[in-house]
């Protein structure tokens, strides 16, 4: 890139206790099943109480991960907001349905319907904010964040933003829960996220979260070198892909000395992360993020902080994020310490 | 060479409708002056012969049959629509095997699968009901669509679906331009597909911005919107690619803006700020003024507000001297995430048809403003370039202009 781009700041609602800045991944328990449930912040000192009491919780979630962000870049109003989420309010989606077949198609409440729109956080913060620039939302499973973070990267390229809003955020309910179990998403009995990555069997554990970027011109510890992205690459691919991708960036394998990698335990996809670890240095630093905030389409969102604060921590320098979602959507992306 | 200098050109187009099941089909309707707006025969709800709307008039099954698939088998209607459409684009530029050169696939969508998965979901929450329905859950997303377009037909390079309600194809295509600017690309096909949904029918009329009788945009008496369903695609190709293959061009995607209106999360800003910035933002980056401009396909659903507005904005933007300007919803219905790419072409025949479409079911200017749409059909009229609007829920607006390749 001919314009180099840093992540000036970040605000991550996990699973952990990210959300106060701290980075201190823990191994959660789990006892009813094998979902990590995401670590709600106080709502009150983000959003207006009028408007909080409509707001359903990934609403919640997504506007006040991207007002934190804001506020720990001491910004106001960022060149753009660009936002990945697979499943948008899938609250809103589930309540609308049910509606539908219990009042029988008739006086129904709009809201559920207007907070189920995939563009619905995004245009929260335009609001909020009064961001009247380049704004879009990406909604494609896997490819959801890292879209969103092409197309901001772009955006600075072309000289339109200098700095942009990006984040990915998803929620996981119960309802949903059951249907995607009946697909084999998750493991059938229940596993710890300290036993995921051992466990041998087929299936994950499911998570969620909000996890926003304010990534700009401006010189910060972190920098974003590349993103690229391969859409059901065979094993093979994945490993010319890579050295095709440090190549352009102009590092060597040999320099990367920290992989965080979405491995999730699931024996049906854990051939690509093992092509990967075999093309680095047996040296690098191993983090599989997914242990701390379990498996969703924005997933590789929480990947990205959990890269940047392990570079800003000063133990590694050049990092390597792979990710893939159930074997379809894989994306490599380099953060540099300055 | 300055890549972001390069011409981004549209070099091939498929569609299907309400008013025909390919570009052909649409242009004789248009030109026919022929809506497509009826009552639902496809759509299980109890307001299918209350509330109007632009179906296509073929079963899911007619569909797969078009697009050359033995039956239905894992494709949902969404994805249906958007293979014929992709078929016919593909065809149109003169492309056999999409493969060959990498390829970006921008899609569009609102609901994803919503129409078949709305059927079954209850039967998918209910742990005693097992059955091939099962294989439809992943259908539930907006990915799925785009997925099985793009494994039916080889396009690889970058797959991705965006959302931005109403507004949805229209930045799908400036994605995909940009994404051949920034040199990652040299061909992108983009556009959306929608399919109608007991869901949206539900949530547009619990907005009350549904009208019981054919939409009337842009006249004093209008009461909201038809829905529509359909997929558009368009075929982007870099100038310089397009030479070499000797592709045909079509027209130029001259320029575009993405603005938001941070107005309101549903209803845009009555003086129309987000659509007069996004109208002459697009322009200036085409290097065009207002008075190069000699039609505006305008958003123009026949909601109380955005006409209001959209018309308040060509009336800031454009003074004395608004072109001609009509809304083509009255025989599509409005299409949501479909609608932005289903006028871009309709943008284009415009340009290479020399003609500009009515609007029809108007009768009674505004109160609010000094302007009225175009209600005939005008034929040998010269067009050189089309700005063309959408603008969506959360305040998400979108303008592109499409020119006269070789202005």
């Amino acid at each position: 890139m001919e314009i180099k781009c840093y992540i000036q700041a970040s605000a991550a609602i996990s699973p952990q206790q990210s959300f106060s800045g701290e980075y201190a991944p823990q191994f959660l328990p789990l006892e009813e099943r094998n979902l990590l449930r995401a670590q709600e912040p106080g709502y009150a000192g983000f959003i207006p109480p009028n408007s909080l009491r409509r707001m359903s919780r990934l609403l919640k979630m997504g506007l006040t991960a991207a007002l934190q962000c804001l506020r720990n870049a001491n910004a106001t109003v960022p060149g753009a907001i660009i936002t990945g989420t697979g499943r948008g309010s899938l609250q809103d989606t589930e309540k609308f349905l049910h509606d539908i077949r219990t009042y029988e198609e008739t006086a129904l409440n709009p809201t559920p319907f207007i907070q189920s729109t995939y563009n619905s956080v995004n245009g929260l913060i335009a609001l909020q904010q009064q961001c009247t620039d380049y704004n879009n939302t990406f909604v494609h499973r896997g490819f959801s964040f890292e879209h969103a973070l092409l197309d901001s990267l772009l955006q600075i390229q072309e000289g339109n933003a200098e700095s942009v809003l990006v984040g990915g955020f998803d929620e996981m309910t119960v309802e949903h829960f059951f249907i995607k179990s009946r697909i084999g998403y998750w493991k059938s009995a229940l596993t710890q996220p300290a036993d995921m990555l051992a466990s041998g069997t087929p299936g994950t554990i499911a998570g969620e979260g909000a996890v926003f970027f304010l990534v700009g011109t401006q010189p910060a510890p972190v920098e974003v070198r590349g993103i690229q992205m391969l859409y059901r690459p065979a094993p093979d691919q994945v490993a010319s892909q890579l050295a095709q991708f440090l190549q352009k960036q102009g590092v060597k394998a040999e320099d990367v000395d920290l992989l965080v990698i979405g491995r999730n335990g699931d024996t049906r996809f854990d051939h690509f992360y093992a092509v990967v670890e075999k093309a680095l240095p047996s040296t690098a630093t191993n983090i599989p993020f997914k242990q701390y905030c379990g498996e969703y389409d924005t997933a590789g969102a929480f990947g990205m902080w959990t890269a940047q604060q392990e570079l800003l921590s000063g133990r590694h320098k050049t990092a390597l994020v792979y990710n893939h979602f159930y074997g379809e959507q894989h994306t490599f992306i380099l953060l540099q310490k300055h | 060479m300055d890549r972001m200098a390069e011409r981004v050109l549209i070099t091939g187009m498929g569609m299907i409708s309400a008013i025909g099941n390919n570009v052909e089909e649409n242009f004789r309707s248009l030109r026919a002056q022929r809506s497509g707006i009826g009552y639902s025969r496809f759509v299980d709800t109890i307001h299918r012969n209350v509330l109007p709307v632009g179906e296509v008039k073929c079963s899911s099954e007619e569909l797969a049959k078009l697009a050359g698939l033995p039956d239905t088998t894992g494709f949902t209607r969404t994805t249906l629509l958007g293979l014929v459409a992709m078929q016919e684009a593909l065809r149109s530029a003169g492309i056999n095997d999409a493969a060959e050169t990498p390829t970006a696939f921008i899609n569009a969508s609102t609901v994803g699968g919503m129409c078949d998965t709305e059927k079954i979901y209850f039967d998918i929450l209910d742990p005693q009901k097992e059955g091939t329905f099962l294989q439809l859950i992943d259908t539930l997303d907006c990915a799925d669509c785009t997925q099985r377009i793009a494994d039916e037909t080889g396009l690889t390079a970058y797959v991705t679906t965006i959302s931005t309600a109403c507004s949805s194809s229209a930045n799908a295509l400036m994605y995909g331009a940009r994404l051949i600017r920034a040199g990652l690309v040299d061909r992108a096909v983009c556009g959306g597909t929608e399919a109608l949904t007991r869901f949206t029918i539900n949530g547009f009329n619990s907005l009350k911005n549904i009208d019981k009788r054919h939409c009337m945009p842009f006249d004093n008496d209008r009461n909201g919107l038809n829905l529509g369903e359909g997929a558009a695609y368009l075929v982007l190709e870099s100038e310089s690619f397009a030479q070499r293959r000797k592709a045909r061009p079509m027209a130029e995607l001259s320029g575009w803006c993405n603005t938001n209106e941070a107005f309101h999360p549903t209803s845009p800003s009555p003086e129309g700020d987000g659509a007069f910035e996004a109208m002459r933002k697009a322009l200036e980056m085409g290097g065009l003024s207002p008075a190069d401009v000699q039609y505006v396909n305008v958003h123009g659903t026949a909601t109380l507000n955005n006409d209001v507005s959209e018309g308040r904005a060509l009336e800031r933007l454009f003074g004395n001297e608004v072109p001609a300007f009509s809304s083509t919803k009255p025989f599509t219905g409005h299409t949501l995430a479909a609608a932005g790419a289903i006028e871009a072409i309709y943008s284009v025949l415009a340009i290479n048809r020399q003609m500009i479409w009515p609007n029809l079911n108007f009768t009674t200017r505004m109160e609010e403003l000094r302007i009225s749409p175009e209600t005939r059909l005008l034929e040998e009229s010269p067009v050189k370039n089309v700005v063309s609007n959408s603008f969506g829920f959360g305040g998400n607006n979108a303008s592109l202009v499409i020119s006269k390749y070789g202005n």
